[in-house]
């Protein structure tokens, strides 16, 4: 089955996956792990166990919020 | 997929509880999972009362977490008179970047109605995080930096602005991260820290007279479902990546955790609440031993364990450059 996957900030692709693959064998295959991206269908999110059933999706990453990172510990 | 509480269409999989949730009923999970944190790390105290509120500052950066947060934060306290919440925004001087992410914190502040401090490293220290990757004169990573004067700005502000608890946005993913890069350490004094300064609940910390508590009530709620949470209900985050974001390790470590999640889902949970069950033994164990004593810094007056603190020694090697 044939899907185009669009990667939101990054490219367009066409994607080859099996007739019973999930939302989260699509996002492995444009590189991305499920835990790391949403996969959304016409505009709404779906959840990466469900099997795919649409001809275009769009990946969203996650963006790194910023107040993560620096580790708030005690004082140096 | 259906929802499995009311049969819509479900929006989301928790591949660590096996649920399947709509829209309403995920945003419904998430804001019970925060509350729940709340009241289990107590830190709505007895004696906050309408005439005398507990001050509450936010660490609001514009990114998904801190709003998500925030908001979470004024649907659950906004007409409770015991707590006031204010919001604390840094600006690091990254071009481009904090410049838009600011205008979320000022669109959301402005939304939410709650009062809103905007300080910056240019105004409080004369640098920009822009020109001290350039000159680089500790040839250390940005974030290294940037993470020393923010949590000076945190502590100072939540200070000056009478704040009873500062809190911020981390989730689920950077406390799994910390977690294991401590464990991975060897760290196990660093740990006994964290539950102090953070981790645990309020009433089972040592007293850090010097220094305002701080809480994350994100904690229990995966990176990816803070996301989908802001996205459906539309909030104003900012969603660009720090250009200067460079944590090599934690970067490994965040790999290596979404392998193992894939395989053994929950994985994160565990490492997490088995993290805080050793971090609170540790804690007991190096209590009254081995904390160096408090002093005020000779440049700044900040408490530190050294004549001058870090800040204003990495501050001082970027002014002779």
């Amino acid at each position: 089955m044939r899907v185009t996957v669009e990667v939101v900030g990054e490219e367009t692709r066409n994607v080859d996956v099996a007739a019973d693959a999930t939302y989260a064998d699509l996002a492995r295959a444009v590189g991305y792990s499920p835990h790391e991206v949403s996969v959304m269908v016409d505009g709404s999110p779906v959840p990466e166990d469900q099997p795919v059933d649409a001809g275009r999706v769009r990946v969203l990453r996650l963006i790194k919020g910023g107040s993560s990172g620096a580790t708030l510990g005690p004082p140096s | 997929m259906k929802c499995d509480k009311c049969g819509h269409d479900a929006v989301m999989h928790a591949g660590y509880s096996g649920a399947h949730l709509c829209d309403e009923h995920f945003r419904a999970s998430v804001e019970k999972r925060v509350r729940r944190r709340i009241r289990s790390d107590g830190l709505v105290p007895r004696d906050a009362t309408t005439e005398d509120p507990n001050r509450w500052v936010i660490g609001l950066s514009g990114g998904k977490d801190s709003v998500v947060l925030a908001q979470i934060l004024d649907d659950t306290f906004d007409r409770d008179p015991r707590i006031d919440v204010i919001a604390l925004t840094i600006h690091e001087g990254i071009e481009g970047y904090r410049d838009e992410s600011v205008d979320a914190c000022v669109e959301l502040a402005s939304d939410l109605d709650i009062h809103h401090e905007l300080v910056s490293y240019e105004e409080e220290f004369g640098v920009r995080m822009d020109d001290v990757v350039d000159e680089d004169p500790e040839g250390m990573a940005p974030c290294a930096y940037c993470g020393v004067f923010r949590r000076d700005l945190l502590e100072t502000y939540a200070e000056k602005l009478d704040a009873d608890l500062l809190l911020t946005g981390h989730n689920l993913d950077d406390e799994a991260q910390t977690a294991l890069m401590n464990v991975l350490n060897g760290d196990v004094e660093q740990m006994a820290k964290h539950f102090d300064a953070s981790l645990g609940p309020l009433g089972e910390r040592a007293d850090q007279a010097a220094f305002v508590p701080r809480a994350k009530p994100l904690r229990d709620i995966p990176e990816k479902e803070v996301a989908l949470y802001a996205h459906l209900r539309d909030l104003p985050a900012h969603i660009t990546e720090c250009p200067h974001a460079s944590e090599a390790f934690r970067g490994e470590i965040q790999e290596l955790l979404l392998k193992l999640e894939a395989d053994h889902p929950g994985t994160r949970h565990s490492i997490v609440s088995g993290y805080e069950e050793v971090a609170s033994m540790a804690a007991d164990r190096y209590r009254g031993e081995s904390t160096p004593d408090l002093r005020e810094c000779a440049e700044c007056g900040s408490q530190t364990t050294r004549e001058v603190c870090r800040k204003c020694r990495l501050l001082e090697s970027i002014r002779a450059m």
